[in-house]
């Protein structure tokens, strides 16, 4: 989903259009306050996400509201492209800097922007995946982490058993938990997810 | 005025010193006068007591001598009619007689009596005649004396019966050896000296007769009483008594300063002697003011020598009579090279020699103006010097004028930092013109930046959408109609933008109208002369009266003026003064085949244009000039150009560059009054 952040209407209506010309979904904002009003919610859904902020806009600006954004950690999960206008190139470098994704002075070449965005869309799934990876792994406990490492090392039960100095049953039970926390079916998948 | 402070001995010892053995003599030769006026005066009453001393003794032996050759011959006479007595031929009336002829020739003589021998009177002179008897005893005894001894003989005196001291004659007669009588002829004491003292020596003395005792007889003082000064006593020996005759002069002794002709040499010597002391005070008294007047030049000196603002005295033929160092430095002259100088001066320029001219009239004239006037000085490298110059009179000590004291004040420093000033301020004022033009064309930028982007957008979408529904094999029209309708608005907007811009620009509408050349040049006038006479430069008009007028915006062709004329003033900087004139003048050129022009030319006679510039002339900016913006000629041809004329130039052939513009003569030329509003800007300057 991008989210196009703009004072101007006509701009708003245009990007809009040019998105679903390009098959992307899109909502607008016709300001800051109304994006981070929203942000929470955002930052929760699973798609992939892309914020356009142009950076002058009269109630919050789009270096305030990428304050914003970086102080809830949602820089990754919704990267943010900046529009600017003339002599603000130095404030928008200072950005990427602070772990913007790009940014695009006006005016712009379009479907560049829109090739832009969709590398954004798909950094986005990544660390939202990888989040999802990082939520699982909290779930487990520091034995079924000891016997994780193990296994991805590509070892057997008994192997595993002896190294802990547990019986081969609790490596099976625990094997069973972390499959079972981690959301796979075997070892394979596994070892994929966590690669 | 001296040419300069002579030499100052410094104030030492030497002169200090001088006055020890200088005053030595004169003291000497004073207390010589004074040794000698005292002495003489002295010297002379000695003198003086010492003649009179000498004349009164004389005087004294001559009276007493005339006393006893007078009581001498009484003695005679006395004993002639003695003789005659015993010879018996005098008797009775006959003897009276004699005697009282006798008497009657000596005053001195009282009485005459004639005794017998046994003392009997026998003839007097006296109504009353006194006897024997009565005679007084010294005069008994005297009598009888002197008929002891057969010789007259004198008396002592002592007073008679009669009263008054008497001194007798006692004249024993003897006939045949026998005493006969006497005769006894009697001298008052008084009239001794009365009588017998001549008046002017009486006037004289105070004469006393006394006898060896020095008992007084009788004093005769008719001058006064006598000062014990000058006296002499001188002893009157007689027969038979012996007197003192006492002179004792009136006179005091001799005054010190008797004469008026000692007077006033003492008073001359006095005077002599104030008048030496008075000089003597009047030297230090001058010493003083000397030394003051010498610490007074030196410190003045100092002053001067210090000075950085340059002093020059001028008398009244303008002949330079002194000039400090500061103004030898600051021309780069020694002071010996200027002063008693006449004008034309070594360090007066070639271009502004009208204007000392002027000037140096105005001063002689006695008009000048105490507050000061600006012009310039040639340095001796020939560098001009800007200098701001205040007169004053100059007054000698009988308070005559005598010149003209100038001091000079290099100003060079001043006018360069005000022309950094005016330059500062002018390159700020054109970044500040700058800064507002950027700040417009970035507002017009960000304005326009808007709906260029939508634009942008609306139309990559329907390209997009096109691509992808083709292979689709259908468009979806009423997307594409909304994207179309708005790339059309927007495009309306970006117009409208424009539009906008156009219309604030044109606000300033120009104002024509009918104007002469002579008149536009007329009011600017004042302002070339002020940019020309910072060079020295003249400006010459020549602009006949009978041209006819232009139609013309008279800011625009003012502006135009003021850009040619300063161009080619600040063209003329390195020229010679002598080149340096502008000149200004106009014309009408007809052709044949098109409407007359009026022709302006402004003819500098300065460095030129070279080719290379001349291909850029116009260009916008493009400057030749440091802090020049390159705007000035080409908005003047713009302007020129709007009001239907051209702005050409050539090179002179007498050097130098002519602008020449031309409008349109008013009488038959139609001319366009609107204007295209970009060139509607007031024309700046280059």
């Amino acid at each position: 989903m991008l989210h196009i952040v703009d004072d101007e209407e006509v701009l708003r209506d245009s990007l809009l259009w040019l998105a679903k010309s390009r098959g992307i979904p899109a909502t607008v904002y016709d300001g800051g306050k109304a994006f981070l009003a929203a942000l929470d919610g955002i930052g929760r859904a699973a798609a992939g996400q892309c914020a356009l902020l142009d950076v002058r806009m009269p109630d919050a600006g789009g270096i305030a509201v990428f304050d914003q954004m970086a102080a809830r950690g949602l820089t990754q999960v919704v990267p943010v492209i900046f529009l600017t206008g003339h002599g603000d190139v130095p404030m928008a470098v200072d950005t990427l800097k602070r772990g913007a994704f790009d940014f695009f002075e006006k005016p712009f070449n379009d479907n560049k922007l829109m090739d832009r965005v969709q590398e954004a869309l798909a950094a986005s799934e990544r660390a939202a995946a990888g989040a999802a990876v990082r939520t699982r792994l909290a779930a487990l406990s520091t034995r079924e982490r000891e016997v994780l490492d193990l296994i991805l090392k590509g070892k057997m039960n008994k192997v595993i058993a002896d190294e802990l100095g547990i019986s081969m049953r609790t490596v099976e039970v625990h094997r069973a938990h972390i499959f079972d926390k981690m959301n796979v079916k075997t070892a394979v998948e596994l070892a994929r997810l966590l690669k | 005025m001296k040419p300069s402070p002579p030499p100052i001995p410094s104030p030492g010892t030497p002169s200090r010193k001088q006055p020890a053995w200088r005053w030595l003599l004169p003291l000497f030769l004073a207390l010589l006068f004074v040794t000698s006026l005292i002495w003489l005066p002295l010297h002379e009453k000695r003198q003086e007591s010492m003649e009179r001393q000498e004349q009164l003794v004389a005087d004294s032996l001559w009276v007493e001598q005339t006393i006893r050759f007078q009581l001498q011959r009484n003695e005679e006479s006395l004993s002639l009619i003695g003789t005659e007595i015993v010879a018996g031929y005098l008797k009775g009336p006959r003897l009276v007689g004699r005697m009282e002829r006798l008497i009657r020739d000596n005053h001195e003589i009282h009485r005459i009596i004639a005794l017998d021998a046994d003392g009997r009177l026998l003839a007097s002179t006296d109504e009353t005649p006194i006897s024997y008897r009565e005679l007084s005893a010294p005069s008994r005894h005297a009598a009888e004396r002197a008929r002891m001894l057969h010789t007259p003989l004198y008396s002592e005196p002592a007073p008679d019966v009669t009263g008054p001291v008497m001194i007798d004659f006692h004249v024993p007669l003897f006939s045949h050896g026998k005493y006969i009588g006497c005769i006894v002829a009697s001298y008052l004491a008084s009239s001794i000296l009365n009588d017998m003292v001549p008046w002017w020596f009486a006037q004289d003395n105070e004469i006393a007769l006394t006898d060896m005792n020095d008992t007084l007889i009788y004093k005769r003082a008719s001058g006064g009483a006598g000062r014990d000064v000058y006296t002499h006593t001188r002893v009157l020996n007689l027969a038979g008594l012996s007197l003192k005759l006492k002179t004792n002069s009136v006179k005091g002794a001799p005054r010190l300063l008797p004469s008026l002709l000692v007077d006033i040499v003492i008073l001359l010597s006095l005077g002599l002697l104030w008048s030496l002391v008075a000089l003597w005070r009047d030297i230090n008294r001058r010493q003083a003011a000397e030394t003051a007047l010498r610490e007074q030049i030196n410190f003045r000196a100092a002053m001067e020598n210090s000075l950085v603002t340059g002093l020059r005295a001028r008398d009244l033929d303008g002949r330079v009579t002194y000039v400090n160092p500061a103004f030898s430095r600051m021309v780069g002259l020694e002071a010996e090279d200027i002063v008693g100088r006449v004008p034309p001066m070594p360090y007066w320029a070639p271009e502004a020699v009208d204007e000392y001219q002027k000037r140096f009239s105005q001063v002689l004239a006695g008009t000048v103006t105490p507050q000061g006037f600006e012009t310039i000085f040639q340095h001796a490298d020939g560098r001009r010097i800007p200098v701001l110059i205040y007169e004053s009179p100059l007054v000698d000590g009988s308070g005559r004028q005598t010149g003209w004291m100038g001091s000079i004040l290099d100003i060079s420093e001043r006018r360069r930092i005000e022309d950094l000033n005016r330059q500062q301020q002018e390159k700020l004022q054109a970044s500040a013109r700058l800064a507002t033009m950027g700040e417009i064309a970035s507002t017009l930028a960000h304005e326009l930046n808007q709906p260029l982007a939508a634009i942008s957008s609306y139309t990559t979408g329907a390209l997009n959408m096109l691509a992808r529904r083709q292979d689709e094999g259908a468009v979806d029209a009423v997307s594409l109609t909304h994207a179309l309708q708005q790339v059309n608005a927007q495009a309306q907007r970006a117009g409208q933008i424009i539009r906008s811009v156009h219309t604030f620009v044109k606000k300033r509408e120009p104002a024509r109208e009918a104007v002469t050349v002579a008149e536009l040049v007329d009011s600017v006038m004042t302002l070339v002369e002020l940019q020309a006479q910072k060079y020295f430069v003249s400006v010459r008009t020549g602009i006949p009266a009978a041209l006819p007028p232009v139609l013309a915006d008279r800011t625009l062709i003012e502006q135009v003026l003021l850009n040619l004329t300063r161009n080619g003033v600040e063209a003329m900087q390195a020229a010679p003064p002598g080149r340096r004139v502008l000149r200004i003048t106009a014309g009408v050129e007809a052709m044949p085949d098109a409407p007359p022009m009026v022709v302006v030319s402004i003819v500098d006679q300065g460095h030129g244009i070279t080719p290379e510039v001349a291909e850029r002339l116009y260009s916008p900016f493009f400057s030749t000039k440091a802090d020049g913006m390159g705007l000035g000629l080409s908005i003047c041809r713009t302007a020129i150009e709007f009001h239907g004329g051209t702005l050409t130039h050539g090179a002179d052939p007498q050097g130098g560059t002519i602008f020449r513009f031309s409008l349109p003569a008013l009488q038959n030329a139609p001319i366009d009054t609107t204007m295209p509003s970009d060139e509607a800007s007031p024309v700046g300057s280059a």
